[in-house]
């Protein structure tokens, strides 16, 4: 890189055009992703070369308990070119931007892949005992970009948060992936990627086809129903619910940047929600970001009729990638989260590693009793 | 007449085939004194563990070692590719291979204008790239590995892997290897086999399940060769006994002697190594003090010597001449008699025997 790189706050409005010229971004770094999250404050800043804005990133700052000290937290970010081999130029003034607004230490997500899976491989993993986290099966790619950043990240003292066991705190390092186009980067058929899935899951689309299983796309006002069925599930699954309003203010940011951004998908069965999920799409990726399904009317597969949808409509509007998001790393079958890989390997797309998230100690005291504040937490 | 070391061959061979068994793609290391048992008998014993290939499972196609001038002594006994470690330089007996030895030589490139200019030499050259560790002694970059991957291009290339030397080992090696890997990744080379050293038998499998796509070859020679002490002696003869009294003058500097006892000339002397010492890279507060307590008997004129007789290690009556020793033996012990083989404590890598007798 020639020219310096400058950085300073943007509005939200240069902040969304930037992403909107992106071939793809997180929806964790678009600007409405800060409504989302309103008991963070939140900043938009962007990288200049001239007066040319190169870079964007979002990011949430998460004030201590009693010290006027922030994380200052870019999820899945920032929005960068993670390609080159200078990656200092990009981090440094980011670095003394977030430690003049008062800092104790950064923490940022490269989006970039480190090393991918075939749903073969991770099925053969399962099957096999000696085989017990994904990092034991051969990946199929190591990728040199997303090794490149895990080197820089260590040479300019970044420290990588751990993911052992389960999900870590953050944002999932391992995520469950189907490719939209092919190798060459030409879209995919349905067809080619309805054959792309195991037998259960096309056996599955049919039967909730046969047995008269309808999708549509949702609006505002199927809101709540989304929600009940939600509660319903995390009642079952023994997780804890986000409220209605976390959904509205998420339906209305996203919804309010583009009208595909953020899309409510809903399977009835003869008059009856059986499955509801939320999909999210920038540019070319495409989320799986929410879901829900009814306890009654399993066999009518409503879960897997609306995958289809999502998925088809993905394909539909140009995406290259729909997102199942994450995975944990284990591949024990005793485990209990295994049941969620196999669902997702299913689809027949790749297990795919993120470089995961690094933190930057601006204050290194503060942010010693930051960690220990967390691990007290649990 | 001569320092000996003896092998008890058939513990010391069990020792070989089990540690190859354990380390599935091992590379032997022979080199320098050859760890006290010669080169030439390291590069036999190294032809015989690749012809007993099927016993360990281990095959064995490469044999490191040290350096270029080494060659000569290996080459006619082990058969198969030679590795050497000094990394290739455009200048000295790198450059004077005869084309027989140059087929069968994998070089280590530590520079990347050593590549271009191996390259340029030898366009058919086989070699490894040696990656900078925290050693920091030979080396390349992550950026200077990339630059390497750039001028090999994805043409079919010479290249055999990446070699680290990692420092010894005082914490867990995994960290700095894992990062040393993920740099190999990032720089694009399209190699997945990674020659290491003193990775211990747990860090070498965790590193396997870690990079299960890797090949990880690990560079064995102390734990190999010297690996069971209990296999190996070094025994001196006893050449000559001499009572003396208190006040006697004795040696080539004429010292006198404290009080009565014998003067027992043993053979070996500098020239085998004894009496010069090679740091023994034990840095901890005992083996400080250890030296400490030494350099005060030196002062003294008294020195502990590396012979010991009847379990006892005795004190050098003056320091070692070129091929014997005079040691002091106080009055009351155990007079040996002369032609008695006494047992001597050595650093194998800075001692030359005069014999190795392999029972």
């Amino acid at each position: 890189m020639t020219t310096r790189l400058t950085l300073r706050p943007i509005s939200a409005q240069e902040h969304r055009d930037f992403i909107a010229g992106q071939s793809s971004a997180s929806f964790l770094q678009t600007p409405a992703w800060a409504s989302v999250k309103a008991d963070w404050r939140s900043e938009s800043v962007g990288w200049h070369e001239g007066d040319t804005l190169v870079g964007v990133g979002l990011v949430l700052y998460r004030q201590l308990p009693k010290v006027k000290r922030y994380l200052a937290y870019l999820p899945e970010g920032p929005v960068i070119d993670w390609a080159g081999d200078d990656l200092a130029a990009w981090l440094t003034p980011l670095v003394s931007h977030l430690k003049s607004s008062g800092a104790f230490a950064v923490r940022m997500g490269p989006p970039v892949v480190t090393r991918r899976w075939s749903a073969e491989q991770v099925k053969a993993g399962i099957a096999d005992p000696a085989v017990r986290r994904l990092g034991d099966v051969p990946p199929l790619e190591r990728c040199q970009e997303g090794a490149r950043v895990v080197a820089q990240l260590h040479e300019l003292g970044w420290q990588q948060q751990g993911t052992e066991g389960g999900f870590a705190a953050g944002q999932p390092q391992f995520n469950f992936q189907v490719p939209l186009v092919a190798e060459d980067g030409s879209p995919r058929t349905e067809a080619d990627v309805l054959a792309g899935m195991n037998q259960l899951w096309r056996r599955n689309i049919k039967k909730a086809d046969k047995s008269g299983v309808e999708v549509r796309r949702g609006d505002a006002g199927d809101l709540e129903a989304f929600h009940a069925l939600y509660a319903h599930t995390a009642e079952r699954d023994h997780f804890t619910p986000r409220p209605l309003s976390y959904f509205r203010t998420m339906v209305d940011a996203l919804g309010a940047e583009d009208p595909d951004r953020i899309q409510l998908w809903l399977a009835h069965h003869e008059g009856d929600l059986v499955a509801a999920t939320i999909a999210i799409r920038v540019g070319t990726h495409a989320w799986y970001s929410y879901g829900a399904s009814s306890t009654e009317k399993r066999e009518v597969r409503g879960s897997n009729a609306v995958q289809w949808a999502m998925i088809r409509h993905a394909l539909e509007a140009g995406a290259a990638v729909y997102d199942l998001r994450g995975i944990t790393e284990t591949l024990d079958a005793d485990d209990p989260h295994v049941g969620l890989i196999q669902f997702k390997v299913g689809t027949g797309g790749q297990a795919v590693e993120h470089a995961g998230e690094w933190d930057l100690p601006l204050n290194r005291a503060i942010y010693k009793a930051f960690q220990v504040y967390l691990a007290r937490r649990g | 007449m001569s320092l000996t070391l003896t092998v008890d061959g058939e513990r010391w061979r069990a020792h070989l085939l089990a540690t190859a068994t354990r380390s599935p793609g091992i590379v032997p290391v022979a080199k320098g004194n050859g760890y006290g048992l010669t080169l030439g008998r390291l590069a036999r014993r190294a032809q015989w563990l690749a012809d007993h290939a099927a016993e360990t499972g281990a095959p064995l196609d490469l044999l490191a070692i040290g350096t270029y001038d080494e060659l000569g002594e290996v080459t006619s006994r082990y058969h198969g590719d030679v590795l050497v470690m000094t990394p290739w330089r455009p200048f000295g007996a790198a450059l004077a291979l005869d084309e027989q030895a140059a087929a069968r030589v994998v070089h280590t490139v530590s520079r990347p204008e050593d590549l271009d200019a191996l390259r340029e030499r030898h366009p058919s050259a086989r070699f490894v790239l040696e990656q900078l560790t925290s050693m920091r002694r030979h080396g390349m970059t992550r950026r200077e590995l990339e630059a390497a991957a750039h001028a090999l291009g994805s043409a079919r290339s010479g290249l055999r892997g990446v070699a680290l030397h990692l420092p010894l080992g005082t914490t867990s090696h995994l960290g700095e290897v894992s990062r040393l890997v993920n740099d190999v990744v990032a720089s694009g080379l399209p190699t997945r086999t990674i020659y290491v050293s003193h990775l211990t038998h747990a860090e070498m499998g965790q590193l396997a399940s870690r990079y299960p796509d890797f090949t990880i070859r690990p560079r064995i020679g102390t734990d190999l060769w010297l690996g069971d002490r209990g296999a190996l002696r070094v025994t001196a003869t006893v050449l000559d006994v001499h009572p003396v009294e208190r006040g006697d003058v004795f040696g080539y500097r004429g010292r006198s002697a404290p009080k009565s006892g014998h003067i027992v000339v043993v053979s070996g002397g500098t020239a085998h190594g004894i009496g010069l010492e090679a740091p023994t890279g034990d840095q901890s507060l005992r083996a400080r003090a250890a030296t400490l307590a030494r350099g005060g008997m030196d002062a003294a004129g008294f020195v502990r010597s590396p012979f010991s007789i009847d379990g006892k290690q005795r004190l050098f009556a003056e320091p070692p001449h070129m091929q014997a020793s005079m040691l002091f033996l106080p009055s009351g012990a155990r007079t040996p008699r002369v032609g008695e083989q006494v047992d001597v404590r050595v650093r194998f890598t800075a001692t030359d025997v005069d014999h190795v007798v392999v029972d």
